[in-house]
C-alpha cells in the first residue's frame, strides 16, 4: 500500500516534471558530459580561466584547431587548415580552408589566427619562446616565423583553437605592438593588457566550429551545444546539436545507467565500470601516455645506486600492480623507456628497443641481483647494504588518488616481500607534491610520462619538473629528487636533461629519433624512477544510442583528454553519429 | 529551574550613559557577534592558506592535464593569468583583507579575474537559503508534529514503530538516501527523469516572478528539499519526543489537568510550548549550519547553491571566494544564535532579558 503510494507521488512527479520542462531540442543530439562553471565564473572569453569551452575534451567543437595529431598514424590531419609545413625558410606556412565561416557571420580568415597567437603573447604561452612573429599573407595564408623551427612549435601552432578576430581583435592589435615595441610581462603596459584581457567577458561566444553555444543555452544541470551551419564540417557531422551535462564523475554516473549520458569522459571507479559492462555499455580504453611511476630520493643512499633501483623493479609485478589499481585500464609498462610503449614505438628504432630490458618480475633475480653488489639479509629478513645500512624507508604518495593509492599499497607490499621494510604513508596530493619538490621524502609515488607525441616532453618529469624545478612552485625548497643528470651508461657520457632539451630542438627527424632512442636507453639502463604503469581511460560508451567505431579501431590511439580526444575528432569528422533504433 | 540571573552576565557598571551602554544587551550582543566574526575571519583566513597547494598550483596541474604544457611552460603560463603572489607576506595579505573588509569589500576572485566574491555570493546563496531553508522548515515542523504525538502515545506500537523509522532516518546520511532515490526511483524503476530534475531551474527559462520560472524552481527544488527533509525528520522527532515526554510529567501539566483546561489547550500551551524550547536552539544552529552543510547534496543534484560554489572555490584554491564564504557562513551561524536567543526569551516568561525588564 505505502509502496503503491509512493510510486504514485515519484510518477506524478515524474509526469509533472515533464510537463514544466523546457521543450526537448529538435534533431538528433549526441548527449556527453563535463564539468564546466556557471555565471559569474564561468563565461566565453577562452583565453581566461574559468570559460565554459569544456577544454580539451569537447573545446574543438567550438572552436576548432589548424589540426588533429592522428596518433596512430603519426601525422597531423587538417582541421581549420587545408594545408600546412616548415616552407624553406624554416617558417611555418598554413592556409586556412575556404567557405567556413563564424557564428557571427563573419568568414574565417588568417586575421582571426593572428589574432589568436598574438593575444596568447600575453599570456606568456610556449610558442612564444622560439616565435619572432606571425604574419597574414593573405587572407587565407598565415606563415609564423620562427627563431629556430622545430616539431614542438609545430605542435603549438596546430593545436592552439582559434579564436575570432571579431571578438578579440583589439586585444590581437594591442598585444602585437607590444610585440613589435619588444614589450616584456615585466613592463606595466603588458601587465595592464593582460588584465584587461583577463577581465573581458564577450557577451556571446563566436564560434567556427559546426556547433554553438548562446548563453541561454547554459544552464546550471547542461549546455547545449547547436548547430553553427556555416562553421567547419556543419555539413559532415551527424548530430544537430550536442548536450553536455555538468558535474564531476560521482553526479553523472546515474546519468550514464540511466542512459541519458551516452559516452563519459571521467575516471570511473572499477566497480562502476563492471555496472556498467553488466548493463551493456561499451567501455573504450583510450591510452592518456602517462601513469604513476616509483620516484626515488636519490640523496638517500642506497637508493641513488642504478643496481638498487634495477633489482627492486624485478620485485614489483607490475602487471598486478596495474590491475589493483585501475583494473583494465592499468596497463604495465613494457618497454621502461621513460615514455609511453606507444610513444616509444613511434619514436625509437626497433633495434632499440628490442635492447631494451623489459625487468620481467623476478624477485629471485632480483635478490641475485643485491647479492652481487654486497647486500646480505638481517636476522629479521630485511635487506642490509654493504654499509650495513638496513633498507627500510618511508613511501609517501597522494592519499586522495585512489588509483595511485592502490598502487603504493601494491608496491609496499611487493617490497616488504621480498626483504625491504617499506612504510607507506599517504598525504594529501597537493602537499606530496610539495614534499617531493623539495626533497623531501625516501619513496614516493607520482607521474611519469606525458600526452605528447614528442618524447622529449616525457623526460622533463623526471629529469627537470621533479628534479629542482618544482622550486619554482613558490613555496618549495627545490631540489626534488636529486638526480645528478650527468651519467655514464653504455652510450658514453652525457648529460640527460641537456640531451632532452637538444632532441626537442630542430627538424632533423634523424638525429631526434636517434637522441630519443638514446634518452630511451640510458633511462632502461639507469632506472632513474620506475614506471609501474600507464593509464588507460574507461570511457562509457552506450552504441544502444551511439553509432561509433570499433574499440579496436586505431583512432582510439588518440587518448580522451590531450589535445587531440578522440571523441571531438569522431564527431567534427562525422565518425559518430546517432544509432540505428 | 533557569532564572534570569543565569543570563544577565556581569553585573552593570557604576554609572554613566557610556556604561549604560556598554552594559545594554543589544551592545554586549553585537560586541561580541562582532568579536565572533573577527575570530572566524582570522582564523579561516590563516588556515585556508595553509592548505595544501596554492590557486597557481591547482592551475599549472589543470594546463598540464587539459592543454598538454610542460610543467615550466604551464607554470608560466598560470603565474601570468592570477593577480596572487604566492611570495606576499601572508601577514600583509591578512591586514590588506580585514581593511577591505571593514569597507565592506569582499573582493575579486582569484581565479575568475575581475569577478567579484559579493556577486558570486549574490548568485549563490539564494538557492541555498529556498532549498535548505525550506527542508528544514518542513523537517522542524513535521518533526515537532510527530515526536509530540508520539510521546502522548508512548509505550503504543505506534510510538516503537515511529521511533524506530525515526532512528533510521537519523542514522542514515542525507546525501546516501539522495543517492539511493536517484539511484533506486530514478535509475532502476524510472520513475522520474533525472536529468530533467538536475540544476535549479529549467534551461532556456528567464529568472523571473512567472508561473513558468516558479514552477520549475519548485519542481528542480523538490529532491534536495526531500532529501533534506529525509535526513533530517528522525532527529528532530527523537527530540521533539524526548522533550515532550519530560514535560508530560512537569508538575504544571497536572496541574493544568486538574483545573479541568481542554487537552488541546494544555497540548500547545503547556506541553507543545515547553517541550519546543530546546529544540529552538537546535533549530538556530542548523539555521546557521544550512548555508555550510550543503555541499555534498548540492554536488549530487548539481544544485549551484553556496555549497557547491564553496567546493568548487575550495577545488581551484580561490582563496578570496572561499573567505566570502566562510563570512556568511560564521556571520549566519551569529546571527542566527542571536535570533534563537530573542526568540527562546520571547517564547519563554521565565527567561527574559535583563534589558527588557
Amino acid at each position: 500500500m505505502v509502496w503503491r503510494k509512493l510510486k504514485l507521488m515519484f510518477k506524478a512527479f515524474g509526469i509533472l516534471a515533464l510537463l514544466g520542462s523546457a521543450a526537448a531540442q529538435e534533431g538528433t543530439t549526441f548527449y556527453g558530459g563535463y564539468p564546466y562553471p556557471v555565471p559569474p565564473d564561468g563565461h566565453f572569453n577562452t583565453f581566461a580561466t574559468n570559460a565554459i569551452n569544456f577544454y580539451s575534451f569537447y573545446s574543438d567543437l567550438l572552436e576548432p584547431p589548424l589540426g588533429v595529431y592522428k596518433w596512430a598514424e603519426g601525422e597531423y590531419e587538417g582541421m581549420l587548415a587545408e594545408s600546412f609545413g616548415f616552407d624553406d625558410d624554416n617558417n611555418y606556412v598554413v592556409t586556412l580552408k575556404e567557405g567556413i565561416t563564424w557564428s557571427d557571420g563573419t568568414p574565417l580568415s588568417s586575421a582571426d589566427v593572428v589574432t589568436t597567437f598574438n593575444v596568447n603573447y600575453l599570456l606568456n604561452s610556449p610558442i612564444w619562446e622560439g616565435l619572432q612573429r606571425v604574419e597574414a599573407v593573405d587572407e587565407r595564408t598565415v606563415r609564423f616565423v620562427f627563431d629556430e623551427p622545430s616539431f614542438a612549435a609545430e605542435r603549438q601552432v596546430m593545436v592552439e583553437p582559434i579564436r575570432a578576430n571579431s571578438v578579440y581583435g583589439d586585444f590581437g592589435e594591442r598585444a602585437a605592438t607590444l610585440i613589435s615595441e619588444g614589450v616584456t610581462d615585466e613592463d606595466e603596459a603588458f601587465t595592464t593588457l593582460l588584465t584587461e584581457l583577463t577581465e573581458f567577458r564577450p557577451e556571446t561566444y563566436v564560434t567556427s566550429g559546426p556547433y554553438t553555444l548562446t548563453r541561454e543555452n547554459v544552464s546550471d544541470a547542461r549546455a547545449l551545444l547547436t548547430k553553427n551551419e556555416g562553421g567547419f564540417n556543419s555539413d559532415v557531422v551527424r548530430f544537430d546539436n550536442v548536450v553536455l551535462w555538468n558535474g564531476e564523475t560521482e553526479t553523472v554516473t546515474p546519468l550514464v545507467t540511466a542512459g541519458e549520458l551516452w559516452y563519459g569522459t571521467y575516471g570511473f571507479p572499477p566497480a562502476t565500470e563492471e555496472a556498467f559492462v553488466a548493463q551493456g555499455i561499451d567501455i573504450v580504453r583510450g591510452p592518456l601516455y602517462s601513469g604513476p611511476a616509483l620516484y626515488f630520493n636519490h640523496t638517500v643512499a642506497p637508493l641513488d645506486r642504478p643496481e638498487v633501483r634495477r633489482a627492486l623493479a624485478h620485485a614489483i609485478d607490475r602487471d598486478e600492480n596495474g590491475f589493483v589499481s585501475l583494473g583494465d585500464s592499468g596497463v604495465a609498462v613494457e618497454y621502461m623507456s621513460g615514455m609511453s610503449d606507444l610513444v616509444a614505438e613511434n619514436n625509437v628504432d626497433e633495434a632499440v628497443l628490442d635492447e631494451l630490458d623489459e625487468y620481467d618480475y623476478d624477485p629471485e633475480l632480483a635478490a641475485q641481483m643485491l647479492t652481487e653488489i654486497g647486500f646480505t639479509k638481517g636476522d629479521d629478513g630485511v635487506w642490509v647494504d654493504d654499509t650495513g645500512k638496513r633498507m627500510a624507508f618511508t613511501l609517501i604518495f597522494p592519499s586522495d588518488y585512489s588509483d595511485w593509492a592502490a598502487a603504493a599499497e601494491n608496491v609496499t607490499q611487493a617490497l616488504n616481500e621480498f626483504g625491504f621494510d617499506i612504510t607507506a604513508r599517504g598525504v594529501l596530493s597537493q602537499q606530496q607534491q610539495q614534499d617531493v619538490y623539495d626533497g623531501n621524502f625516501e619513496m614516493a609515488i607520482r607521474n611519469w610520462g606525458a600526452a605528447s607525441p614528442l618524447p622529449y616532453v616525457s623526460y622533463l618529469e623526471p629529469y627537470r619538473r621533479y628534479n629542482g624545478e618544482g622550486q619554482f612552485a613558490g613555496e618549495g625548497t627545490g631540489g626534488g629528487m636529486g638526480f645528478d643528470t650527468n651519467v655514464t651508461y653504455s652510450g658514453g657520457e652525457v648529460d640527460l636533461l641537456e640531451l632532452t632539451l637538444a632532441s626537442s630542438r630542430g627538424l632533423d627527424e634523424a638525429r631526434q629519433r636517434e637522441q630519443a632512442g638514446q634518452l630511451a636507453q640510458s633511462f632502461n639502463e639507469l632506472l632513474p624512477i620506475i614506471p609501474l604503469w600507464e593509464r588507460y581511460g574507461n570511457n562509457p560508451l552506450n552504441r544502444e544510442f551511439v553509432d561509433a567505431p570499433p574499440s579496436d579501431d586505431p583512432i582510439y590511439q588518440n587518448g580522451t583528454a590531450v589535445p587531440d580526444p578522440f571523441m571531438t575528432y569522431l564527431l567534427l569528422t562525422g565518425g559518430v553519429g546517432p544509432a540505428a533504433q | 529551574m533557569q532564572t534570569s540571573k543565569t543570563l544577565t552576565g556581569p553585573p552593570p557598571l557604576e554609572s554613566g550613559w557610556l556604561s549604560r551602554v556598554v552594559s545594554s544587551y543589544a551592545v554586549r550582543t553585537l560586541l561580541q557577534a562582532l568579536l565572533t566574526i573577527w575570530a572566524v575571519v582570522t582564523f579561516t583566513f590563516f588556515l585556508i592558506r595553509l592548505m595544501p597547494g596554492n590557486p597557481i598550483d591547482v592551475y599549472v596541474g589543470f594546463l598540464m592535464n587539459q592543454s598538454n604544457l610542460t610543467y615550466g611552460e604551464a607554470l608560466q603560463q598560470a603565474a601570468s593569468q592570477f593577480s596572487f603572489d604566492p611570495n606576499a607576506s601572508v601577514f600583509q595579505q591578512y591586514l590588506g583583507y580585514l581593511g577591505d573588509l571593514v569597507r565592506g569589500d569582499l573582493g575579486t576572485s582569484i581565479t575568475s579575474t575581475g569577478t567579484q566574491v559579493v556577486d558570486q555570493i549574490a548568485r549563490f546563496l539564494p538557492w541555498t537559503l529556498f532549498c535548505v531553508g525550506l527542508g528544514l522548515l518542513i523537517s522542524f515542523v513535521l518533526g515537532m508534529t510527530i515526536g509530540m504525538l508520539i510521546a502522548y502515545y508512548r509505550n503504543s506500537v505506534l510510538d516503537t514503530a515511529v521511533s524506530f523509522f525515526a532512528s533510521v532516518l537519523g542514522a542514515v546520511p542525507d546525501y546516501i538516501w539522495g543517492l539511493l532515490i536517484l539511484v533506486v526511483f530514478g535509475v532502476q524503476l524510472g520513475w522520474f527523469n533525472i536529468g530533467e530534475l538536475r540544476g535549479t531551474y529549467d534551461p532556456g527559462l528567464t529568472p523571473g516572478f512567472t508561473p513558468a520560472f516558479i514552477w520549475s524552481v519548485v519542481r528542480h527544488a523538490f529532491l534536495p528539499v526531500l532529501v533534506y527533509v529525509i535526513g533530517t525528520l528522525g532527529s528532530w522527532i527523537l527530540n521533539m519526543r524526548s522533550s515532550t515526554t519530560s514535560v508530560l510529567g512537569e508538575d504544571y501539566v497536572n496541574v493544568a489537568r486538574a483545573r479541568g483546561l481542554t487537552p488541546g489547550r494544555i497540548a500547545t500551551t503547556y506541553v507543545g510550548r515547553n517541550a519546543a524550547l530546546p529544540l529552538f536552539t537546535l533549530l538556530a544552529v542548523n539555521i546557521g549550519l544550512v548555508i555550510g552543510g550543503s555541499v555534498i547534496i548540492e554536488e549530487l543534484f548539481v544544485y549551484k547553491g553556496i555549497g557547491s560554489f564553496l567546493f568548487f572555490s575550495i577545488s581551484q584554491r580561490d582563496y578570496t571566494s572561499m573567505q566570502g564564504v566562510f563570512l556568511v557562513i560564521a556571520v549566519s551561524v551569529v546571527v542566527a544564535n542571536i535570533l534563537a536567543d530573542l526568540l527562546y526569551s520571547s517564547l519563554d516568561p521565565r527567561v527574559r532579558i535583563e534589558g527588557e525588564r
